[in-house]
């Protein structure tokens, strides 16, 4: 059966594929910050040092069952969201869900990952995770808002047959501009980069949802990052760049994507919560429901 | 003799059975049988679960020329089923450990009395569902509205006493809205049975109709708890006592859906509705309705946030939740209703597993109160499980019940194009994520209290009930089909095309939804998850609950350091202000003017002055003999007098 080898192929690779190309975007990252600072940067393998170090240490705390399946949600969330994201060659599950079902699949790691820090009985934790919510609470309006005009717009909830209809047509971008900078704008908080990264915010570690994870548990947030990166740049390509009709293309696509909020995100220093709840239910929803009443 | 026959007289009599032995110790077991009883005899009609034709009661009365009959529609059986079924699961729970101990806090004869109180509700809710025309209906929302009222008065609290006077209230000014209508309906069409006004609708004018459905709107619209109607319903069903307010938040409330699904969707049919414009608005009545539902899943789901009571959280979202249906229902295709419909079923399962979930936390603890509870999740894992699957199922995420149900009013509204009404229910179903975040961390997350340290896990009588409802909230969440099924054949008996499904969900050309692939994928990915987390690394080393420390410092447990206060901080410090208490001062507001026109009557009706007495009533004699007298006289001698003057005046 064909079908049945195709379909173990793309569960085994496609979740696979989103973590190696997520660890290059987080080479990237490092790279573009690096390059804005004057400094040179860290090796190619760097990211893939860290993930082993990170794997590989000796002190491991763990604060309980909940704890640990809560990294295993915040992980395996990612992977099955990964395996609804259609890529090119590999879409074959794609249409059992569409984009209602991915949005609402990829807040499973948040909610995994929030259970598994409130065991962690550390206030901070907490204090982190009311910040982390309150910021999904803030990127997700904008977020559906463009959801709900570019579903409108293809008249499907499909992702691939909003692929289709791009490569047939035109890209989204040029077809709704005010919902792709809207877009735009809820992925920087989506992927928590500055100025909407409080709650992962580097010198804020002390009060945040990374407070208690040492080894392998960083090494699943890691892991984790790397996803939310791939996801959010396959996500926006997916809407709005026409997906790719070849491997190359839509790399190159994905890669362009995630680098506007990185490059961005080093010249801004960081809101306060309340301040990004502000920014984000005033421009983006603002922009998109504009938006939305040119496409309708 | 038929099935429907055999299950109201079955209820009926099983009601006067429980009240009999009330004081006895098999009061439990006997409404543990009654209700499995009167489930058994459900499945016997399961045939209207499939579009099956209508059951006739053999009973019927006839009043000043009205036939008074009952009948079980596939929408009354879809309704019932929840509800027997929920009483069920309620008295499996209350009948173990949680009575024992009821009856030592206060006595047999109180528990006697929470039992009879809820096969009454049961039965009231029976006969409502059979109703068959509109007197019928009326009889049966008032015995529902009373025994809500005998529940919730069981509480000898004060709040709880307050709360229960409110909702009588509340519910009273529901009935006098419904009577009027009835009224009306009756003598612009002429009859009340459903099929004779259906027949009649179609003469009556725009305004007869808008005036109708405002009116029906209002009554059925407070016993949901729709925005402005919303202030009665969370503390009257938090305060009522534990496994009653399982029941009651799970169903009771619904009652207004089923009978607004009866009269708007059936009778009057959404189509009439929508075709009313309001005057100097872009609305019709069907945006109206449509709207209050979308307010009513914000509004209240944000007061839910801001509650300090795990009972109170609940409650609050209970009343959400209803907009969600409503809004689901006035969307008016087959995608739209069938989710609002199927959101009832899935919202009864999850609501009541957390009420139980929160009773049991209570039984073991004493207190819902979040500033007294936290990390209980070593103590009560099983307990803490039921709580997530339900709170995930509240939130609408998936493989849960309840992401299908919303994943059926997003899509409908996506289809119509309503982009306003689609992101003020997604901004609901963002607060409830928060919420019950917030929920599920207060309780059962953060740290363990050091009195909470002996605590147990719930007893097995309260336990399986739960894990009972777990089941079917993660099995209908995988095979929705089941109950779209039901679904679908609700909806042909109101009129609606009925929702084209299969097993896993539905298959549209525009991107469809199979949650059994979706739910296949997840678990596929929490596999990959477990793998990389447990089979890659070093070996992680599990520290006690109390081991901790923060900001450099040890913390031991007698330091309280539960993130509970308080919890959303940066986000109150935006919005809080938002929360203007509108409502709760209009209300107020409406209260102190009846006390006042009362007062004022009652002062002048007991007043002690007589001459004031005597002036006040000669002077409104006189007023009337002035103004009855003057009347022909104004033309005559008014008149000339201006127009001397008018005339006299000099140019």
């Amino acid at each position: 059966m064909s079908t049945i080898t195709e379909l173990l192929t793309e569960l085994f690779l496609m979740p696979l594929i989103a973590f190696m190309v997520g660890l290059a975007m987080v080479l990237m990252l490092r790279k573009i910050g690096a390059r804005l600072q004057r400094r040179v940067g860290p090796p190619l393998l760097q990211p893939i040092f860290d993930i082993v170090k990170l794997y590989g240490k000796d002190t491991q705390v763990s604060h309980g069952l909940i704890h640990d399946i809560g990294l295993v949600m915040a992980v395996g969330g990612y992977v099955a969201a990964e395996i609804f994201l259609p890529v090119p060659g590999m879409d074959g599950i794609a249409d059992k869900g569409g984009i209602i079902t991915l949005s609402y699949v990829m807040m499973v790691p948040s909610l995994g990952l929030a259970l598994g820090v409130g065991q962690c009985a550390n206030p901070n934790g907490s204090i982190g995770i009311s910040r982390a919510l309150t910021a999904m609470l803030a990127y997700d309006i904008p977020f559906i808002i463009v959801v709900f005009g570019v579903a409108a717009h293809y008249q499907s909830t499909s992702l691939v047959g909003m692929i289709e209809y791009q490569q047939a047509h035109q890209w989204g971008i040029f077809e709704m501009p005010l919902l792709a900078a809207a877009g735009l704008f809820a992925l920087q908080g989506m992927m928590g980069k500055q100025p909407f990264e409080i709650y992962v915010a580097p010198a804020e570690i002390a009060t945040g949802p990374m407070v208690e994870m040492s080894g392998k548990y960083m090494g699943g947030l890691f892991v984790m990052q790397t996803f939310q990166l791939y996801t959010a740049g396959v996500l926006y390509t997916s809407l709005f760049l026409g997906g790719g009709s070849n491997w190359f293309e839509f790399l190159l696509k994905i890669f362009v994507v995630v680098a506007i909020p990185m490059s961005v995100a080093f010249v801004f220093p960081r809101y306060r919560t309340e301040d990004m709840v502000r920014i984000m239910w005033k421009w983006p929803v603002m922009a998109a429901l504009i938006g939305i009443a040119f496409v309708l | 003799m038929s099935v429907l026959d055999d299950l109201l007289l079955f209820t009926a009599l099983a009601s006067v059975a429980i009240i009999v032995v009330r004081r006895f110790a098999s009061v439990s077991k006997l409404s543990v049988i009654v209700y499995a009883l009167a489930t058994v005899l459900l499945v016997k009609m399961s045939a209207l679960g499939y579009g099956g034709e209508p059951i006739y009661s053999s009973f019927t009365l006839n009043v000043l020329g009205q036939n008074l009959y009952w009948r079980f529609d596939s929408l009354s059986w879809f309704f019932a089923l929840i509800t027997v079924v929920i009483a069920l699961f309620t008295s499996v729970f209350m009948s173990g450990a949680w009575a024992e101990k009821y009856c030592q806090e206060h006595s047999t004869e109180a528990y006697g009395l929470l039992q009879a109180a809820l096969v009454l509700n049961v039965l009231s809710m029976l006969v409502l569902l059979a109703s068959g025309d509109l007197l019928s209906l009326f009889i049966g929302w008032e015995l529902v509205s009373w025994a809500s009222f005998m529940m919730m008065f069981l509480n000898q609290d004060k709040v709880a006493r307050k709360a229960a006077i409110k909702y009588i209230v509340y519910a009273m000014a529901a009935a006098m809205s419904i009577l009027m209508a009835i009224a009306m309906t009756y003598s612009m069409t002429g009859s009340l049975d459903y099929v004779q006004i259906m027949q009649a609708v179609a003469h009556l004018s725009n305004t007869q109709i808008a005036l109708l459905v405002t009116l029906y709107g209002v009554g059925f619209g407070i016993k949901m708890g729709v925005i402005p109607f919303h202030l009665w319903q969370a503390a009257a069903y938090a305060e009522t006592p534990g496994p009653g307010a399982v029941f009651m938040g799970a169903i009771s409330a619904r009652m207004g859906l089923y009978a607004l699904i009866v009269i708007v969707v059936q009778i009057f049919s959404l189509t009439r509705v929508a075709a009313i414009e309001i005057p100097y608005t872009f609305l019709n009545m069907q945006n109206i309705l449509a709207w209050v539902g979308a307010l009513t899943t914000i509004i209240p789901t944000y007061i839910a946030l801001k509650q300090n009571d795990a009972r109170y959280l609940l409650a609050w979202h209970g009343v959400g939740q209803g907009g969600y249906m409503l809004l689901g229902v006035m969307i008016a295709d087959s995608i739209g209703t069938a989710g609002g419909i199927m959101h009832v079923f899935n919202y009864a399962t999850y609501q009541a597993a957390l009420f139980m979930a929160v009773t049991a936390v209570m039984f073991r603890t004493g207190t819902s109160n979040f500033s007294k509870l936290g990390g209980l999740v070593t103590q009560m894992p099983l307990t803490f499980m039921v709580m997530v699957v339900s709170i995930i199922g509240l939130a609408g995420i998936p493989p849960m019940n309840g992401f299908v149900s919303k994943w059926l009013v997003y899509r409908a509204l996506l289809l119509d194009g309503e982009p306003l009404l689609f992101v003020a229910a997604v901004i609901g179903t963002l607060g409830t994520i928060l919420s019950v975040y917030k929920l599920v961390h207060n309780t059962f997350l953060g740290q363990l209290r050091l009195e909470h340290q002996d605590v147990k896990e719930a007893p097995l009588s309260m336990l399986l009930p739960m894990l009972g409802l777990v089941l079917i909230i993660f099995g209908t969440g995988v095979m929705p089909g089941v109950v779209l099924d039901w679904v679908a054949a609700a909806q042909n008996a109101v009129g609606i095309a009925p929702i084209t499904h299969n097993l896993g969900g539905i298959e549209l050309a525009q991107g469809g939804l199979d949650m059994i692939w979706v739910t296949g994928v997840m678990f596929y990915g929490f596999a990959v998850g477990a793998i990389v987390f447990y089979f890659l690394g070093g070996k992680s080393k599990h520290i006690h609950q109390f081991d901790n420390y923060a900001g450099g410092h040890f913390l031991t447990s007698k330091v309280r350091y539960h993130y509970s206060n308080h919890f959303y901080a940066g986000l109150m410090h935006l919005i809080g202000g938002w929360y203007k208490d509108f409502f709760k001062k209009l209300e107020q507001a409406l209260v102190s003017l009846v006390s006042f026109l009362s007062q004022l009557s009652e002062n002048f009706y007991r007043s002690a002055q007589p001459a004031v007495l005597v002036a006040a009533v000669a002077f409104i004699a006189l007023w009337f003999i002035m103004s009855s007298f003057s009347m022909p006289a104004d033309t005559g001698t008014v008149a000339p007098i201006t127009q001397g003057i008018q005339g006299g005046l000099p140019k």
